[in-house]
């Protein structure tokens, strides 16, 4: 018999424990796994609300950083296409509306002129279309929403408060935010949010994106136009978007919670399950083992459960994940993607935190005298 | 290690105590005992008084309060590592066995051997060879609680024996055993001190086993009571009777 058979033969043999140990592991490293990837997945559904419309200058009022809160004029529009080099200029109302069949929970709105690129470049699902200027009361709604409305093209629906729109098309955007939410022609969220000729921000796309003086002078030119502009290129703007470093505080501290409460976890299911070997140690010394051999075993049996432990935890958070994320009420806030980096994370963890753990029990029992290590109950 | 050239003791204790400070008991007092190679010493003595104390200590599997353990002239005090001592030198037979359960018959008398510089496969010949010995060379596969009580002993003395010590220590081996599984046992052990000349100190509560030693020692409360060389043995061995 080798060492490592020996040791796998006490792992095997002994289901009961190593079950036990394994799932206390993986429930640890579960949590941390679903925390943290949850909570990756709202900072990276909310940038990609930014960045896929690959714009270069975003335009706001000035001292608003809340995207939700900022009010510009409408016409200003006109004027920024003016500007030399300025090559597309896209206006938008964003604002939140609730709907009984979702309780409390927000519905994102984005008003869209009609006839705005953002339309056209809409990923909608076959069997609908984007809206037109012909429409009356129509409405597009994200996958999600679609999904947890139990809406199909065609069907109508009661939106602000009690105002019958037709779903024209489902749309699906590769971000949640998005998909959860809908898009409704930019006059009629003006007239039903009582914010005729406001908008919430501008994007603007230039002739010579990789040019950065030439951007730097437009974005100069722009702000000149009013006095309450602030012009952000699209990095500086999403990095600094209360929004952003609001959830990125809240991912941050969801995932410190989440480590210390599994790093915890994990510790507490290794130290007992080899303090109670304490007895099994004695015998070992006693027929001739020395400390380092015991301290040997012990590792190696919990680096295979704690591995074993990280594998069944981070299936599981992946699983949970999706579950979670396909419930009505948190669609469209969750994506049910688990970066490898965080599953990694938890495996590191769980290596580490039950070696730490392991350690520990058994370098406190081989320093025991054999006597003592037998008496252990 | 500090080994002086011609102890001709492999045991020998120098007033030798153990107090356990929660009783205040004196579990072994000022015992001088000397023991050579291969003889065959069984201790006797009623409860409590010091006779498991006294094996540990001489196993090194205890530490004295005072007074000095020299195995084979090697003073325990002095020894840095004890656990290689124990592993090259003592085999260990307790009252319950203490076989792992998870392991066959042949496996459990393997582990021992982990420390010593066998191969994968030589520790498995050994194993065989030393059930074989035992007398349970048709049950090595089997699990401990599959085999009976007498069987079990067996097993743990096989696996004292594992790293071919110079001595067995064992702790009422026979304490778990009926009677007819208990005399199996002393005829191995008896077996082992005559064919393999190994060195054997062994407790246990049963008057007529007990004679069947070489050397009898009685203890009663943490002393030597008395140490009676057996006539009947005598002639067997060259040693001097008495060693004090
Ligand atoms: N760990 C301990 N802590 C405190 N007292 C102990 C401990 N172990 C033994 N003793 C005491 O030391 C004395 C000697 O114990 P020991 O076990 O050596 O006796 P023994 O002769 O082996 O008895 P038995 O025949 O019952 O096995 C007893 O009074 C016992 O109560
Ligand atoms: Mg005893």
């Amino acid at each position: 018999m080798r060492f490592y058979t020996f040791v796998l033969k006490n792992i095997l043999r002994r289901r009961v424990r190593s079950a036990l140990t394994v799932i206390g592991m993986a429930v640890a490293v579960g949590a941390v796994v679903a925390l943290v990837g949850i909570s990756r997945g709202f900072e990276r559904s909310f940038l990609a609300i930014y960045q896929r419309e690959k714009v270069d200058l975003i335009i706001q009022q000035r001292g608003v950083k809340q995207k939700l809160t900022s009010v510009l004029d409408a016409g200003l529009g006109k004027k920024i296409a003016e500007v030399p080099g300025v090559k597309t200029v896209n206006s938008g109302l964003v604002d939140f509306t609730s709907m009984d069949e979702l309780g409390p929970v927000g519905v994102l709105v984005q008003g869209w002129e009609v006839d705005s690129p953002m339309m056209r470049h809409l990923n909608i699902l076959t069997g609908g279309r984007p809206l037109e200027a012909s429409d009356k009361n129509c409405l597009l709604l994200g996958e999600r929403l679609a999904l947890s409305l139990d809406k199909k093209v065609g069907d109508t629906l009661k939106v602000f408060d009690d105002a019958t729109y037709t779903v024209r098309g489902i749309f699906k955007s590769n971000t949640v935010y998005e998909n959860g939410g809908m898009v409704v022609p930019l006059a009629d969220l003006q007239r039903f949010m009582g914010r005729r000729g406001q908008v919430s921000g501008f994007t603007v796309t230039v002739d010579q994106p990789d040019h950065k003086a030439e951007v730097e002078r437009i974005r100069h030119a722009i702000e000149a136009l009013g006095k309450n502009l602030e012009v952000t290129p699209t990095i500086d703007f999403v990095n600094s978007t209360q929004e952003i470093v609001f959830i990125r505080a809240m991912a941050w501290i969801t995932s410190a919670v989440a480590l210390v409460i599994g790093a915890v976890g994990m510790l507490n299911t290794m130290v007992m399950s080899v303090f109670e070997r304490t007895r099994e140690i004695g015998i070992l010394r006693a027929i001739g083992w020395g400390r380092w051999r015991v301290i040997r075993m012990i590792l190696m049996e919990s680096m295979v459960l704690s591995l074993a432990g990280g594998a069944v935890g981070a299936a599981g958070a992946v699983l949970l994940t999706r579950v979670l994320s396909n419930q009505p009420a948190v669609s469209g806030m969750i994506d049910s993607y688990v970066a490898p980096d965080v599953i990694a994370q938890g495996f590191l963890i769980a290596l580490c935190v039950g070696l730490l753990g392991a350690a520990y029990p058994a370098y406190r029992g081989a320093q025991l005298l054999p006597t003592e290590a037998l008496r252990h109950e | 290690m500090n080994k002086p050239k011609h102890d001709p003791f492999l045991f020998r204790t120098e007033q030798l105590c153990k107090l356990y400070p929660d009783g205040q008991v004196h579990a072994v007092e000022d015992v001088n005992i000397t023991v050579r190679r291969g003889e065959y010493v069984a201790i006797m003595g009623p409860s409590g008084s010091g006779k498991s104390t006294l094996l540990n200590l001489l196993g090194a599997l205890d530490r004295p309060t005072s007074g000095e353990v020299y195995i084979d002239g090697m003073r325990l005090s002095k020894v840095r590592n004890v656990d290689r001592l124990r592993s090259r030198m003592l085999g260990f037979v307790f009252q319950s066995f203490h076989l792992l359960p998870i392991l066959t018959a042949v496996e459990n008398v393997q582990v021992p051997m982990f420390e010593g510089r066998l191969s994968a496969s030589a520790r498995i010949a050994r194993a065989k060879e030393l059930l074989d010995l035992v007398g349970l060379g048709h049950r090595i596969h089997h699990m401990p609680q599959k085999l009976s009580v007498g069987e079990r002993q067996r097993v743990a003395i096989a696996r004292a024996l594992a790293n071919e010590p110079i001595a067995l220590l064992a702790d009422e081996p026979t304490g778990n055993l009926d009677s007819v599984a208990a005399e199996g046992i002393f005829e191995l052990f008896a077996r082992l001190h005559r064919e393999e000349g190994m060195t054997i100190v062994l407790i246990t509560h049963d008057e007529e086993l007990g004679r069947r030693a070489q050397r009898l020692v009685r203890m009663q409360d943490g002393h030597i009571k008395s140490d009676v060389f057996s006539a009947r043995r005598r002639l067997r061995t060259p040693l001097p009777p008495f060693a004090v």
